[in-house]
């Protein structure tokens, strides 16, 4: 083992090790931290940014665990020896080292961060909108005067989620979808998402809302373009009176 | 001696007495004005609860010297246990020593941590299964909401048991600046927590956060949390004005801002972010308060208010607030590693400046919160940055901490474990940061137990790791006696890799969909097996923490004698005998050095006047 502490080799294996761990804890990471199935463009997105950050966490966290391990098994006292440690009180070079680089990444990942906030965010023409409404303890759906008790939305298709509630906050989130927006009392918010896989979810609320908070849930379906617009034509004709009474045999 | 003679008491009953005066004017007041009904439980219970406060400050005596000042009685500091009675008395009433008055506070704090972090273990078990078993849904809700603040409690009662302890021994100052005004900022802890656990019998589901509208149309138990925060609050303001005061007036000759011990720069800002961010929540809880007894739309949207307008407020406090609780552990970090590492604090002036960047960036990022608010979609942009920022001074920390054990001559015991131990925990807090921080992450993860586990990991280990390690660390100075370390080491052993467990366990069924603050799931979720892993976790950590009290209190009579200063620090307060003398310091101290300069021969921090070598 190298005499001081500032000797070259110290460093040489201890960044070998950083590097061994990295990959290892990256690995670890993405082991027990699952994602829900990618069910919508926001998604793909979302999980990109998500495994930029986990592998930087898992470099930063080697960093520093491994600098801290080998401190503490190389630089034990030991027996006998009661001399104090290497006198040295700094380095400003170092200081400004880590005070910079860290600057750089911080600046990264802001950057990478507004584009993928403008990539979630972003609308466009021909949107499907769907009217939310939340209440203490449930949800339900309106497509252009339609009332529905589950929301049903078409595959590759923008969705507007336009999204009220009249008692307290709630909060729409499909983990599948990713994205998440909170609705207010006294204020429309909005939503955007293009939902990629059929099948079925459920949306939950996310913001404490009172009692049955925990079982604020509504079933939601992904359907292809053609079984939605024939779902919705059901709808409507159950829930006009006109057609109903106009149709042959609706029982 | 009676127990009529325990300032405690006369305060409890003077604070029963003042919320019964309350419910008594406010109904004698419905009756005279032919009020209907007579009973009215909101403006009844409001007025009962700050007519208790007050008496309870009445009946404890902390208002007593300032009473008999108006009218001419002078009021000399009487120094020492209260005359003819037991020296143990003067814990349970006001007494003006900063030593008594740290130590009260590091009790009651201890207290305050072991009951909300019963609350946590009761709504633990309920998650560890799916289906409601022994809660229900309204119980659930309002332990989760009671934890909250019983733990937020725990915290700035911790911190100030720390500062009032340590920052005028570490300055060779016989006291605090306003002796008085530190008794009385330590008493309204008691009423704000006899509010608090009040409030438990009506029950109040909002979390910690009591956002409105539903803060406005739940029980009136909320109105008991409004002001025993706000009393929480006063405490606060009132105490780092104080500790700024004390830091800022009180050096020594010699002690230069930059060669004071590091924790008391970490106190100096933390008491910063305490002195102006604590009236905004002060505020906003009042301002709910008054929404719900005058039917003043504040948040009410129908009477021209928003609800988003609270989580501002809220937030422009609570955000800053996290740097409040962790800021002093990080001292607590910097102060002890140079011990145990026989080596300087490596770069002192970055470390210290670190805290105030920290300190002022903190004020700037409340909206990190606020994401998927509904507020103008553009401020996400200006908050995201700001809060990206905090890593830099962060990271600087953490290179500096390693900088310093860095060539060291290490030693394990108990306290330096406790240090490990929190910078690792710190660790998975800090770096679980940006990934919130980043609004489109944050989109998913918000509201999730990913941020559940993010903040335990940051508060634990920012707050309680370095808590435990200084009470360990310090015991020896209080109580003249040694700790068992075997015991403190088989409390790290437990504790660490259970809390490593449960940060893991909680960030693992948030990324997968657990939501946050609820009192079941859905078992599609596939999150059983980790709130398993969590809850045994959480039922370790809490085993643990009752080793540590045993500890504590077995050793304090059977503990090996300490002697002025086993970990031959440098630091004034080891210069002198343990305990400590009721007057501290003999004589006056001067700073003659640098203080961690552990490794230099022949030299030292501080030279007692008086003292051999002094001319
Ligand atoms: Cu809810
Ligand atoms: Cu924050």
């Amino acid at each position: 083992m190298p005499k001081s502490a500032t000797d070259k080799r110290h460093f040489i294996i201890a960044a070998a090790l950083v590097a061994v761990t990295t990959v290892l804890m990256d690995i670890l990471l993405k082991a027990v931290l699952p994602l829900p199935i990618q069910a919508s463009l926001e998604a793909l997105t979302i999980d990109a940014l998500i495994g930029w950050h986990l592998s930087l966490i898992a470099f930063l966290f080697s960093l520093i665990v491994v600098f801290m391990l080998y401190s503490i098994v190389v630089f034990r006292k030991r027996p006998g020896d009661n001399s104090d440690g290497e006198h040295f009180e700094g380095n400003t070079t170092l200081e400004i080292i880590w005070t910079v680089v860290p600057l750089i990444a911080v600046i990264i990942f802001a950057f990478y961060g507004i584009n993928t906030l403008a990539e979630v965010t972003r609308s466009e023409p021909n949107e499907v909108v769907v009217k939310v409404n939340g209440f203490q303890w449930g949800w339900s759906f309106e497509y252009d005067g339609v009332l529905s008790p589950e929301m049903v939305i078409p595959v590759d298709q923008r969705v507007r989620l336009e999204m009220n509630t009249r008692d307290v906050i709630h909060s729409f989130w499909i983990p599948e979808m990713r994205v998440k927006q909170d609705l207010v009392p006294g204020q429309e918010t909005i939503l955007r998402f293009t939902p990629i896989v059929t099948g079925e979810y459920t949306l939950a609320c996310a913001e404490l809302c009172g009692r049955s908070h925990w079982s604020m849930l509504a079933p939601v379906r992904v359907v292809s373009a053609s079984e939605f617009d024939q779902w919705l034509a059901q709808r409507r004709a159950e829930q006009n009176p006109a057609l109903v009474q106009a149709g042959p045999d609706t029982e | 001696m009676s127990l009529m003679s325990l300032g405690l008491v006369r305060g409890l009953i003077g604070q029963a007495l003042g919320t019964l005066a309350g419910l008594f004017l406010v109904t004698l007041i419905r009756v005279l004005a032919g009020m209907d009904p007579i009973w009215a439980e909101e403006p009844a219970w409001v007025t009962g609860a700050v007519l208790g406060v007050i008496g309870f400050l009445i009946g404890v005596g902390a208002l007593t010297d300032w009473a008999k000042w108006t009218v001419g009685i002078p009021t000399p500091l009487h120094h020492g246990p209260p005359v003819g009675k037991p020296a143990w008395v003067r814990y349970f009433s006001v007494d003006y020593n900063h030593k008594v008055i740290g130590i009260q506070y590091g009790v009651t704090g201890l207290l305050m941590l072991m009951i909300g972090g019963a609350f946590a273990v009761i709504f633990r078990t309920e998650l560890s299964r799916t289906g409601l078993q022994f809660l229900s849904a309204d119980t659930y809700n309002t332990l989760l909401s009671m934890h909250g603040w019983a733990a937020l409690m725990a915290i700035l009662l911790g911190i100030g048991g720390m500062a009032n302890y340590l920052v005028p021994l570490m300055l060779g100052a016989e006291d605090m600046a306003f002796p008085r005004l530190n008794a009385f900022a330590y008493w309204l802890n008691v009423p704000s927590i006899v509010l608090l656990m009040t409030s438990l019998f009506f029950g109040w589901d909002g979390g910690w956060t009591v956002y409105p509208p539903l803060s406005v149309i739940g029980s009136v138990g909320y109105q008991f949390v409004f002001y025993s925060i706000f009393t929480l609050g006063l405490s606060s303001v009132l105490g780092s004005l104080n500790l700024i005061a004390t830091i800022l007036r009180m050096r020594p000759p010699g002690m230069t801002l930059f060669r004071m011990p590091i924790f008391c720069w970490a106190i100096l800002a933390t008491s910063m972010i305490q002195l102006t961010a604590t009236q905004l929540i002060g505020l906003a809880f009042l301002m709910v308060s008054f929404e719900r007894l005058l039917g003043m739309g504040f948040f009410d949207f129908e009477k021209g208010g928003t609800p988003i307008l609270f989580q501002h407020l809220f937030w422009f406090y609570s955000h800053p607030a996290v740097y409040i609780f962790v800021l002093p552990g990080l001292g607590i970090i910097s102060e002890i590693l140079p011990v145990f590492a026989r080596k300087p604090l490596f770069g002192y002036r970055w470390i210290a400046l670190s805290s105030l960047a920290i300190a002022l960036v903190g004020f700037l990022v409340w909206g990190h919160h606020m994401f998927t608010s509904g507020y103008a979609e553009y401020l996400r942009v200006p908050f995201m940055l700001a809060t990206l920022l905090v890593a830099v001074p962060t990271g600087v920390k953490f290179f500096s901490w390693l900088g310093t054990i860095w060539g060291g001559r290490l030693t394990f015991p108990t306290p330096m474990l406790f240090v490990l131990g929190a910078i690792s925990v710190f660790l998975i807090g800090g770096l679980s940061g940006p990934i919130l921080a980043t609004v489109a992450s944050d989109l998913h993860l918000h509201d999730s137990y990913f941020v559940v586990g993010h903040f335990h990991a940051t508060i634990f280990g920012g707050f309680t790791f370095p808590f435990f390690a200084a009470i360990y660390y310090w015991y020896p100075k209080i109580t003249g006696r040694m700790y068992n370390e075997a015991m403190g080491k088989l409390h790290f052993w437990i504790m660490t890799p259970a809390f490593w467990m449960m940060s893991i366990g909680q960030m693992s069924v948030g990324v997968m969909g657990m939501r946050r603050r609820i009192a079941d799931y859905d078992p599609a979720l596939g999150v059983e097996f980790g709130h398993i892993l969590v809850t045994i976790a959480g039922f370790a950590i809490a085993f643990s923490i009752l080793i540590m009290i045993y500890n504590l209190l077995h050793s304090a009579e059977v503990g090996k004698v300490a002697g002025a200063n086993p970990w031959r620090s440098r630091s004034p307060e080891w210069q002198i005998p343990s305990p400590v003398p009721e007057h501290s310091f003999a004589a006056p101290i001067a700073v003659v050095g640098e203080p961690y300069d552990y490794g230099l021969p022949n030299s030292t921090y501080i030279r007692m006047a008086g003292a051999a070598g002094d001319d």
